[in-house]
């Protein structure tokens, strides 16, 4: 087996791995990975909720106007704006209380970058995680798929599932952690399910879906089920388990 | 099109392949943790979490989210070899308090685990500390039979645990 490397980026109020896999030969990946973690801090910089002097939050308190923002804020509002529709509003980072709100698109999209800025690595593949929310081309060998496990939302010790991980897969709950989804309809911190993941092409895509399903659970499942590449899986309260028809579980 | 708009829901016929997964959970070795978590005493009472998230960060040191941002240029120390361990401070999460522990080998992080915690025993709490450490060492989980380089699931690494690994990887010089 040829070597890998871990990466730690502390960033976003949470832990972001990179791993690379066969990455013996590249003399661009320390490189590679320096480019990602500046480009980590620098989302964080902007986008941060808990740094009350982040472009995000004086554009909440209208202290700035998206003219005036770094122009990533536009850019990420205006995909908030296209998983707002395609999730039927049940993603809406304009209900939160306080003002637009983007976090739930930000950190898949950040990671998603991350993962863009290390395909020209000579590697059999990569996966930036961050915190949970995983990124990845290629797998651990030429022609090998990764696979992720899916953690149990009232059980961090067992997996629910093990998925073979094409591309990106993103998973939102709160079931530990106490409300912290919003419902955009009741306006009101709840949700269907303890645990909401959704698998497709792009991460960014994927964390605002998850958002949305951890929310409205079954209804947003059948929206997922109709968006081309996308699948989805959520876990109840009680254990029981759903899925979409495509959603790639591993079952050895 | 792709195929048609069929969900498979918990209540519906036809779920044996899903439900499979349900009745076969993975079981997950924690031996890397197991010392410090289980010191925590056991609580009989049941505890509601927090209804408000806004805590989170606000109590830990933030002033220290951007340092390293910067590379190598202010280090003082050379190129750190061997192995050796860290703990970092104690910062505020979620539940209470905690500090990470972290050993490296020359450039590289062999193992991260938690060094002590203050959660009150909230058999919540400890369930997240429980998720926080496999999600971190998923090449422990790796070593399974279940073969899986990563792990997903709702995002329970709190910004205090990630501002006291922070604290310990830049003592370490990484």
């Amino acid at each position: 087996m040829a070597p890998s490397t871990r990466h730690l980026i502390a960033v976003m109020g949470t832990v972001v791995t990179v791993d690379l896999f066969n990455c013996e030969a590249d003399p661009n990946v320390d490189a590679a990975v320096a480019r990602v973690r500046t480009l980590l801090h620098e989302v964080d910089r902007v986008f941060s909720t808990y740094q009350p002097s982040s472009p995000i939050n004086m554009l909440r308190r209208e202290e700035i106007s998206l003219d005036t923002a770094p122009p990533q804020v536009a850019e990420v509002l205006d995909h908030c704006r296209r998983a707002k529709e395609m999730t039927a509003g049940w993603f809406d980072p304009w209900a939160l209380p306080g003002g637009v709100d983007p976090t739930g698109y930000v950190k898949g999209w950040a990671a998603q970058m991350a993962l863009d800025a290390l395909t020209h690595l000579e590697v059999s593949g990569a996966i930036v995680n961050a915190a949970g929310d995983i990124a990845s081309f290629g797998g651990p060998a030429p022609a090998v798929a990764f696979r992720t496990g899916i953690v149990h939302p009232a059980d961090g010790q067992r997996l629910v599932a093990v998925v073979e991980l094409r591309d990106c897969l993103a998973t939102s709950g709160e079931s530990q952690r106490g409300a912290h989804l919003f419902n955009p309809f009741t306006r009101n911190f709840d949700s269907a399910v303890a645990s909401a993941s959704v698998a497709g092409p792009d991460l960014g895509i994927c964390d605002a879906l998850a958002t949305a399903l951890g929310v409205g659970g079954h209804e947003v499942m059948v929206l997922i089920d109709r968006i081309e590449g996308y699948e989805a899986m959520t876990v109840a309260a009680d254990g029981s388990m759903s899925a979409t028809g495509g959603f790639p579980f591993v079952s050895d | 099109m792709k195929r048609s708009p069929f969900v498979l829901a918990g209540t519906v016929v036809g779920l044996a392949s899903i439900l499979s997964f349900h009745t076969s959970h993975v079981k997950i070795s924690l031996t890397a943790i197991s010392g410090p978590t289980t010191s925590v005493p056991p609580v009989t009472t049941t505890t509601q979490p927090p209804t408000s998230t806004t805590t989170v960060a606000s109590n830990g040191p933030t002033t220290t989210t951007s340092t390293t941002t910067g590379g190598p240029t202010t280090s003082t120390t050379g190129v750190p070899t061997g192995k050796r361990t860290v703990t970092g401070p104690m910062v505020n999460y979620y539940y209470g308090q905690l500090s990470v522990k972290v050993t490296a080998s020359g450039q590289k992080i062999t193992k991260v685990a938690i060094a002590s915690i203050s959660d009150g025993g909230n058999p919540l709490s400890i369930q997240i500390d429980h998720y926080a450490i496999p999600m971190l060492e998923p090449e422990v989980l790796a070593a399974q039979s279940y073969n899986i380089q990563s792990i997903s699931g709702a995002s329970y690494t709190s910004a205090g645990f990630a501002m006291s690994l922070q604290y310990a990887l830049k003592k370490l010089g990484i």
